[in-house]
């Protein structure tokens, strides 16, 4: 009995944390709330795409020529994979804990971000930011900033410089390496194969 | 579904929280000002990993000790003034959540606890989850986290009990005119970056290595030839961690090779 009373007066009540009354040292790693930096963010969606728990989602708005970007504390499982994945450091896990909330709505962020458009068909094929993002981390890898190809390139669509890219002189073989190959025997008797096979088949068709 | 004649609607899979008396808030707001006691809590799962329960039960340990606050965990419903509704609420605990609901004496407080409760969390698109508390009862305070800290759920109760204050707000952004993201570190090579990025995330995993590539690149970037060591050295004992000391001094042979060429 009398150990007893030692040990609890030798103890006391540090035991307990003060907090709420005192603030709470976290450590260092710990992973509060995902601070979302819109300045520094380029809607490139990555973490929509890593995002556990879907409490990140993206949406495009063709009509509106906006792209948003939204967070939900409600349904965040405070992972960091938003955080390993984003290429601007965007977003960040802080050590803020103290989340709670009485009003639903509070729980959640948003950003809009522009659309770039294509200056071949004018439709809508990525943030504004991201381009000039993809833009200046080309130009810190050693291209010229002021290069009209390189500008020309970044704000075509995907599609348009697929179609560029195809009637472009310097890429256009007129089916060179089939007729090289013809001419070397080595695709001869595929060919004629499928000749053969073709033959059948219009065959059974009648 | 194409050539299948829906014989039942879809109402079947929406569900409607309880209604609320109109006095309800009323009663709630004298509930908060004339509690002169302890405020009792019950708990209810339906259907989290446990994971929740595990941190209640961390705040209710003399390290935290909720009871300063007067707050107890008690056995049955009737004896509750705060429901704590935690996981996803499946199917099966629907019926059971709801009679726990009707049980506990009015006015009552419902908090929605981690990210289950609050929004279905992890589980939330599953088969056999309605997704979250506020689906079935109408909720006063949530409390976000996965599982949130005993710290948080501290924070939480006194949200309930009306002695702390809502410090989250909601946000909005809208791009501005000639928004920008600013490249990083531009005074490093870009094959250096990408050297030393990938190696200090193969060392020390993914999340981590890119903090500790993000600092060595911010020592490397604010040096010159001359004073590069030195402030590498300082960084290191600011740090006091052999696990960092290793990583680091890796990354700076890497460096080195690449400069040497
Ligand atoms: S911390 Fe995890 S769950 Fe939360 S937003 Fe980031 S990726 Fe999603
Ligand atoms: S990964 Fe980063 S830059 Fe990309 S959308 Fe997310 S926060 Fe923005
Ligand atoms: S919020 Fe996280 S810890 Fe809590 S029950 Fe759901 S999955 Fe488990």
């Amino acid at each position: 009995m009398f150990k007893l009373f030692k040990t609890i007066i030798k103890v006391g009540t540090k035991t307990t944390i003060k907090y709420p009354f005192e603030p709470l040292d976290v450590c260092d790693d710990f992973r509060g709330k995902p601070e979302h930096d819109p300045e520094q963010c380029i809607a490139c969606g990555a973490c929509t795409q890593a995002c556990p728990a879907n409490a990140l989602i993206m949406e495009t708005d063709i009509e509106n020529n906006l792209r948003r970007w939204e967070i939900s504390f409600a349904r965040c499982i405070y992972c960091g994979r938003c955080e390993e994945v984003c290429p601007t450091n965007a977003i960040t896990l802080s050590q803020e804990f103290e989340l709670a909330v009485t009003n639903k709505a509070d729980l959640y962020e948003e950003a809009n971000f522009t659309l770039a458009h294509c200056v071949e068909c004018a439709e809508a094929y990525a943030p504004t930011k991201a381009v000039s993002y993809v833009h200046d981390l080309l130009v810190q890898s050693g291209l010229d900033r002021d290069d009209p190809y390189l500008s020309q390139l970044l704000n075509t669509c995907p599609s348009c410089c697929r179609r560029a890219n195809m009637l472009d002189s310097r890429t256009l073989v007129h089916g060179q390496y089939f007729h090289d190959a013809l001419a070397n025997d080595s695709l001869a008797c595929d060919v004629s194969a499928d000749k053969v096979f073709q033959q059948e088949r219009s065959n059974q068709g009648e | 579904m194409k050539g299948i004649k829906s014989l039942v609607g879809n109402d079947h899979t929406k569900t409607i929280p309880v209604i609320q008396d109109a006095n309800f808030k009323k009663l709630k707001q004298t509930l908060l000002k004339e509690i002169k006691r302890s405020a009792y809590v019950y708990r209810v799962d339906c259907g989290g990993c446990n994971g929740c329960e595990i941190e209640i039960f961390a705040a209710t340990t003399p390290v935290f000790d909720t009871e300063r606050f007067g707050i107890k965990i008690v056995a049955s419903p009737r004896h509750a003034d705060i429901l704590l509704f935690t996981g996803a609420v499946t199917r099966a605990m629907r019926m059971p959540a709801l009679r726990a609901y009707e049980a506990a004496p009015d006015p009552k407080i419902v908090v929605s606890y981690g990210a289950c409760g609050c929004d279905g969390g992890i589980f939330h698109d599953l088969y056999c989850v309605w997704g979250g508390t506020d689906k079935i009862v109408p909720v006063d305070v949530y409390i976000p986290g996965c599982p949130p800290t005993p710290a948080a759920t501290i924070y939480g109760f006194a949200m309930a009990l009306g002695l702390l204050d809502q410090k989250l707000k909601a946000r909005s952004h809208n791009e501005a005119e000639n928004e920008k993201a600013t490249l990083k570190h531009t005074g490093i090579p870009l094959a250096l970056k990408t050297i030393i990025e990938r190696e200090a995330r193969l060392l020390s995993g993914y999340r981590q290595g890119g903090i500790l590539a993000d600092e060595f690149m911010a020592v490397l970037a604010k040096s010159t030839q001359e004073t590069v060591d030195a402030n590498l050295k300082r960084f290191l004992s600011e740090k006091n961690d052999p696990r960092i000391s290793e990583i680091i001094e890796i990354l700076h042979h890497k460096a080195l090779a690449f400069m040497r060429g």
